[in-house]
């Protein structure tokens, strides 16, 4: 079905594979795949339609063990279909062989999964939070962080799946009141300050009603009464999202209208969280697949600083 | 009262050549009288002398404690808007706010306060430097100021984090006991005194962590400086500062003069304080955590959360800003930068100068006509 020459997908396999053991590719080969995953992407909507069966993951952040993990207990890619709700990068040691594994899966195999955006998919965040030191670490200069920053622009904002689960990285927008507000826009751009996109990739729910400020710093929180009204609006029977870690890896709420799903987990090595991933059959069943930390293999060597005057 | 008068009585302008001959002396009869001393040119000691507070704060003041000999100073900036009240970390001062406090106070009022034992605050027991102690300093200072009518305030702490957290819960239980003056109460039942809480640069977890250097750390510095410009420069060359300006107004205030020694040396003896320093920090991720208003952590690094504080903002329990390009006394390093901060805060959060202003936000905004 590819229109791809052969050769270029076996050089793909390859990577694939050697990326399988956390093994980064060439400066060289991230800027070709990354043009090949432009031209994918910029092919695909704001709201981005997926069919099931598909197996919906959130936040990765980097861990790229307990990535392999996922795909050990949700099966392989391209044998399981996956949607992957943002923030692959930043806060783990392995955003590099994260993110670039999740888009060489995207180019090989682009039916059969769909990788959305998230808040920390941007210039400005991944300079702070580790991924542009990362690049630095792994590759000697910042290109390849510009290659998948200048990328991340292309990623589709949101995903329906069998028009009844809308899926996204944060949550819902006073700016937005139906789904065709969202495939309006133009994404191809950093991730605002404010604004519609910026509450997509920034909001979360909450148990008071109405809009509420975020404590994050961006976004808005919404309450019950505005996803029934989204989803009542928009034909929809649940709102899928990540953004938020969670202790057991999902967490229901809403009367069972929006869940929140983390796939990072002992997030930062720390947390204690277990992680999950939400499967759909094409029956449309639900059924949440919880897992731990992928067994340690010693972390890198990343020096802590003697600490300074704390009083 | 001796150092601080003798503090005072420095030239504000730029230091004559009659000025250095009577620095040197005093010099030359201290412990490091058997090292050759060389006199400071001209252009160090004029890129580091001494700047008064009063080219940044409006006014300040002495705060005396009724039924007590204590007496707290505080600098103060602005007429509108709600208070930006300012807790220095240990060993700094008021004045470690200065420059940060002449860019706030153009949207809210600010108020630095010298903690116990601190800047030309002076108490009974200037060591006794318990959370419980310093707790009720502050709220007996804002009582005085404000008596049982104070405006919404920001607390905003620079490593004393625990002070915030308990000093905010008692604010707002103040509020709900309600004060002397009942008309006062039922007016404001619907609004808390305390509407934000904003922590520069502490995380329990790392600052635990930490402790079992710091007297290591306290002892590395260098203890003695022949005159105040000595000490601003050290200040800025040795690394704890970043920002001339900054070090200029806030290490005088941090300073005392030994007239046995005939040098400077700190004001806060902060070596003696360490049975104070677990305190400061055990359970306060927790009680940050749980502290009901906007709450705003500013952060030198990413690499400083705990685990409560990981999971608190992967949940979205307050903001984070990570500040780059700075030591530990961000207020003082990059004062323009956390003065916007700030002021976003306060703006972002809709906080008046009575407390949060648009409650209306919460309806729902698809109701609109």
């Amino acid at each position: 079905m590819d229109s791809v020459p052969s050769n270029s997908h076996g050089n793909l396999d390859e990577q694939i594979s050697q990326l399988m053991q956390c093994k980064p590719l060439s400066e060289q080969e991230v800027r070709v795949l990354c043009d090949k995953a432009k031209e994918i992407l910029m092919e695909e909507s704001n709201v981005q339609p997926v069919k099931s069966p598909v197996t919906i993951c959130g936040d990765i952040h980097g861990q790229f063990h307990d990535l392999a993990e996922l795909f050990r207990i949700g099966g392989k890619c391209p044998d399981t279909n996956y949607l992957f709700m943002g923030d692959y990068v930043d806060r783990g040691y392995y955003s590099v062989e994260t993110v670039t594994l999740l888009v060489a899966l995207k180019v090989r195999y682009r039916q059969r999964i769909t990788i959305l955006r998230g808040n920390h998919e941007s210039r400005q965040i991944t300079q702070v939070y580790g991924f542009y030191d990362e690049c630095l670490r792994k590759y000697g200069s910042a290109n390849v962080w510009k290659i998948f920053t200048d990328l991340f622009d292309y990623f589709p904002l949101t995903a329906l799946v069998e028009s009844e689960i809308f899926c996204l990285h944060g949550g819902l927008s006073p700016s937005i009141e139906t789904l065709d507000n969202i495939r309006n826009f133009d994404r191809v751009q950093e991730v605002p300050h404010e604004g519609p996109m910026c509450d997509l990739l920034w909001s979360d729910p909450d148990d008071r009603c109405g809009w509420g400020i975020s404590p994050r710093g961006a976004g808005y929180t919404f309450g019950q009464d505005i996803s029934e009204q989204f989803n009542h609006t928009n034909n929809l029977k649940l709102i899928a999202r990540a953004h938020q870690l969670v202790m057991e890896g999902y967490n229901w709420g809403h009367d069972q209208k929006v869940v929140t799903i983390f796939s990072a987990p002992n997030y930062c090595y720390r947390c204690g969280n277990m992680a999950s991933i939400l499967e759909v059959d094409d029956c449309k069943g639900h059924t949440f697949i919880q897992f731990e930390p992928a067994p340690r293999r010693g972390e890198p060597d990343v020096t802590r600083r003697t600490p300074d005057y704390f009083l | 009262m001796d150092s601080s008068s003798h503090m005072a009585s420095l030239p504000e302008d730029i230091i004559t050549d009659e000025h250095l001959q009577q620095q040197t002396q005093p010099a030359s009869a201290s412990a490091f009288a058997s090292v050759p001393q060389r006199p400071p040119t001209k252009s160090s000691s004029e890129k580091y002398a001494p700047l008064d507070w009063s080219v940044y704060f409006d006014k300040e003041d002495d705060v005396a404690i009724p039924e007590s000999n204590d007496v707290f100073h505080v600098y103060t900036a602005g007429t509108e808007g709600p208070v930006v009240f300012c807790l220095h970390g240990g060993g700094y001062s008021g004045l470690s706010f200065a420059v940060s406090a002449s860019k706030i106070k153009e949207k809210a009022r600010v108020v630095a306060m010298d903690l116990r034992g601190h800047g030309k605050s002076l108490t009974e027991d200037d060591l006794d430097l318990s959370v419980e102690t310093m707790c009720n300093d502050v709220l007996a200072v804002i009582k005085e100021l404000y008596s049982d009518s104070p405006p919404a305030i920001i607390l905003v702490g620079h490593s004393c984090i625990i002070l915030l957290t308990i000093i905010g819960k008692k604010l707002l239980h103040h509020q709900s006991m309600g004060g002397s003056i009942a008309v006062h109460v039922a007016a404001r039942r619907s609004l808390s005194a305390l509407a934000g809480l904003v922590v520069v640069d502490v995380v329990e977890g790392t600052a635990m962590a930490s402790l079992i250097h710091m007297q290591k750390i306290l002892s590395s510095r260098m203890q003695h400086f022949s005159s105040i410009e000595k000490a601003i420069e050290w200040s800025v060359r040795g690394g704890s500062l970043r920002n001339i300006d900054s070090a200029r107004v806030s290490i005088p205030a941090t300073l005392k003069y030994d007239h046995s020694k005939k040098c400077y040396l700190y004001r806060t003896e902060l070596e003696k304080t360490e049975q104070y320093w677990k305190g400061w920090y055990e359970g306060l991720s927790d009680k940050f955590l749980s502290c009901p208003v906007p709450k705003l952590l500013l952060l030198a690094g990413t690499d400083r959360l705990d685990r409560s504080l990981t999971i608190g903002q992967m949940q979205g329990k307050f903001q984070m800003v990570v500040v780059r390009h700075t030591g530990h006394a961000i207020q003082e390093d990059v004062p323009d930068e956390f003065a916007t901060l700030i002021v976003n805060f306060i703006s972002r959060n809709r906080i008046g100068p009575h407390g949060i202003e648009i409650p209306g936000l919460r309806k729902p905004a698809f109701s609109k006509p």
